[in-house]
C-alpha cells in the first residue's frame, strides 16, 4: 500500500509538472530528501525516479520556464569549481572504486545545487521550495518522533522507514538536519502565503518542531544534543523578550530531563569523557592522520581516502575490582577509520584546496544572509517583510549545520547543498530587486522633496 | 502504522501544496510592487 501510494504521489507530481514545470523541480528536491526508492520495495523501486524528476526539472526548466530573474551568483560559481575539482581528485584517487562510487552521488547533488536558484525567481517559488525541503524532512521527523515519545527511540534503534543508516536516514544527520530546519519551519509560519498564519498551521508547525526536538534525544546522536544547544542560542536573535525567553527554556529543560530514557543519559554522559570513549579518541586520531596526509598530499587523496589510515593510539581503559577502579592504556589498532568531520573529509579528499572551496561557499553564504537581513530588516513595504527573516532562518540553519558537521563526514549531504542553493537564489533575487531598474519601477513617479532621505539603501554587491 | 500515518500527513500536505500552486499566477512572475501606502502584511 505504501509503494503504491509512493508510485501514485511521484506520479501525480510528474503529471502536475506538466502545466507548471517548477512542480518538476520540487518533485526532485523530495525525492533527493525522502529516498521513496528505499521506502517502496516494486513499483517505486523499479524505476530511475530520481534520473527522471532531474531530467524533468532540468527539461521543463530550459524548455518552459519563464527564467525572468536567473542569474548565475559567484557561489554557484565557486560549486562549479568545486565540482570540476572534485571530479580531477576522482580521476587520480587513491581507491578509484570507492571514489566512483561516492562521485555518483555527489556531482547531482553539487549540480543540483548549481541548477536550483536558477529556478527560485518568485517569492512563492522560495516558498515552495522551503516547504517541500521541510515538509518532505518532516515525513522522516514525524515519524521519529512519534517513535521517540512512544519509546521506540536509541542509539542505531530507531527505525526510520528504511533499513540503511546511510544519507538522510543516518541519526547524526536527521538530528542536525532536524533542528536545522526549525527556523525554516517558523518562517514559514509566518510568512506562508500557501498555507497562511492560522490556528491549524499554528498546530502543525509547533508539533513539527516538537517532533524535530525528540530527534536528537530519539537518535541519542550527541551531535543532535549540541546542535539543540545552537540554536537555543541562536533563537536569541530572533525572541524579543530574551530574558523571559531563557527563563522559558530553562524551565522546559528542567521539566523534560525526567521524562529523559537512562540511556540517553548514558550516551550523552560520554561527551565531557573523550578520553575514555573509543569513538571520540578515533576521531582524534583520524584527524591527526588526516592532517599529516594533507601536508603530504596537499592536492586530496579522491573520495574515501581515509581508506588508506592506520593508526595506533593509546585507549585508557578502566577496570574495577570491588570498591576500586583503575585505568591503564592499552594500544588500539584500527585502519580505514571515516572522517567523521567534514572539514576534515574535504581536506582528505579534496586537499587543502577543495577544504578552502567549500570555506569559501559556506563563509560567504553566512555573510551574504546576514547582509541581506540587515538591508531589508527596516523596510516597511508589504512586499518586503519576508526577505530578512528568510535569510536569518537559512543562515540560523547553515549554521547548526555547521556545527553538526563538525563532527560528522556530511560535507556533500544533499539536503543541505538544496539549503545553499536557496541562499544563492535569495541573494540574487535581493541583488535583482534592488537594482535600479526595479528600484525605478518602486519609486513614485515624481519624488516628494527630501528623498534622498527616504531612498532605499544601495544595491548588494 | 506510524509509517503509515506519518507518510500520508507529510504527503497529503505536500499534494495539498502543490495543488494551490497551480492556480497562482505568481508563481512564475513576482506581482508588480503594491502602491507605496499598502499596509504591511498580517502578523508583521
Amino acid at each position: 500500500m505504501i509503494d503504491l501510494g509512493l508510485f501514485l504521489f511521484i506520479a501525480a507530481l510528474l503529471l502536475l509538472g506538466i502545466r507548471r514545470p517548477f512542480v518538476w523541480v520540487l518533485a526532485y528536491i523530495y525525492i533527493d530528501t525522502l529516498e521513496p526508492q528505499d521506502i517502496g520495495w516494486r513499483l517505486v523501486a523499479s524505476m530511475p525516479v530520481s534520473l527522471i524528476a532531474f531530467c524533468a526539472a532540468f527539461g521543463g526548466w530550459l524548455l518552459a520556464d519563464p527564467r525572468h530573474g536567473a542569474r548565475m551568483a559567484l557561489r554557484q560559481w565557486l560549486l562549479v569549481i568545486l565540482l570540476a575539482w572534485c571530479a580531477l581528485t576522482t580521476a587520480n584517487a587513491d581507491f578509484p572504486a570507492e571514489a566512483a562510487y561516492k562521485w555518483g552521488w555527489v556531482w547531482k547533488a553539487l549540480l543540483f545545487a548549481i541548477f536550483v536558484p536558477l529556478t527560485i525567481t518568485t517569492r512563492l517559488r522560495f516558498e515552495a521550495v522551503v516547504l517541500t525541503m521541510v515538509l518532505t524532512a518532516g515525513a522522516i521527523i514525524i515519524n521519529g518522533g512519534i517513535k521517540t515519545a512512544t519509546g521506540g527511540g536509541g542509539y542505531g534503534v530507531l527505525h526510520l522507514f528504511v533499513d540503511n543508516n546511510t544519507g538522510m536516514y543516518e541519526s547524526s544527520t536527521i538530528a542536525t538536519v532536524a533542528i536545522a530546519i526549525i527556523p525554516l519551519i517558523l518562517w514559514a509560519m509566518k510568512h506562508g502565503t500557501v498555507f497562511p498564519p492560522d490556528w491549524r498551521v499554528n498546530t502543525f508547525g509547533y508539533a513539527l518542531i516538537f517532533a524535530c526536538l525528540l530527534m536528537p534525544i530519539g537518535t541519542e546522536a550527541r551531535t543532535g544534543l549540541l546542535c539543540m544547544a545552537v540554536l537555543g542560542v541562536l533563537m536569541l536573535r530572533y525572541v524579543k523578550r530574551r530574558f523571559l525567553y531563557i527563563g522559558a527554556a530553562a524551565a522546559l529543560g528542567v521539566v523534560a530531563l525526567p521524562f529523559l530514557p537512562q540511556s540517553w543519559y548514558a550516551r550523552m554522559s560520554t561527551l565531557d569523557s573523550a578520553e575514555e570513549d573509543t569513538s571520540a579518541s578515533t576521531r582524534m586520531a583520524v584527524w591527526r592522520w588526516t592532517i599529516d596526509y594533507a601536508n603530504s598530499h596537499p592536492m586530496g587523496g579522491g573520495f574515501d581516502a581515509y581508506r588508506g589510515n592506520k593508526f595506533t593510539y593509546k585507549l585508557p581503559v578502566r577496570t574495577e575490582s570491588g570498591n576500586t577502579s583503575s585505568v591503564r592504556l592499552e594500544d588500539h589498532t584500527d585502519q580505514a577509520r571515516a572522517y567523521h568531520s567534514a572539514i576534515f573529509e574535504m581536506l582528505g579528499e579534496q586537499g587543502w584546496p577543495g577544504l578552502f572551496l567549500w570555506l569559501w561557499i559556506h563563509g560567504l553564504g553566512l555573510w551574504q544572509m546576514e547582509r541581506i537581513r540587515r538591508r531589508w530588516r527596516s523596510r516597511t513595504a508589504a512586499d518586503q517583510q519576508w526577505q530578512a527573516p528568510l535569510a536569518l532562518a537559512l543562515q540560523c540553519a547553515q549554521i547548526i549545520y555547521l556545527v553538526g558537521s563538525l563532527f560528522q563526514g556530511i560535507a556533500y549531504q544533499p539536503f543541505i547543498l538544496t539549503l545553499i542553493g536557496v541562499q544563492c537564489a535569495l541573494w540574487t533575487w535581493c541583488k535583482l530587486a534592488d537594482s535600479p531598474r526595479r528600484s525605478r519601477a518602486r519609486r513614485p513617479a515624481r519624488a516628494p522633496a527630501g528623498d534622498a532621505v527616504t531612498a532605499g539603501e544601495p544595491a548588494l554587491r | 502504522m506510524i509509517d503509515l500515518f506519518s507518510l500520508a500527513l507529510a504527503h497529503g500536505l505536500l499534494l495539498l501544496m502543490v495543488l494551490r500552486l497551480m492556480g497562482r499566477d505568481d508563481l512564475d512572475r513576482d506581482p508588480p510592487p503594491p502602491a507605496p501606502d499598502a499596509k504591511p502584511e498580517p502578523g508583521e
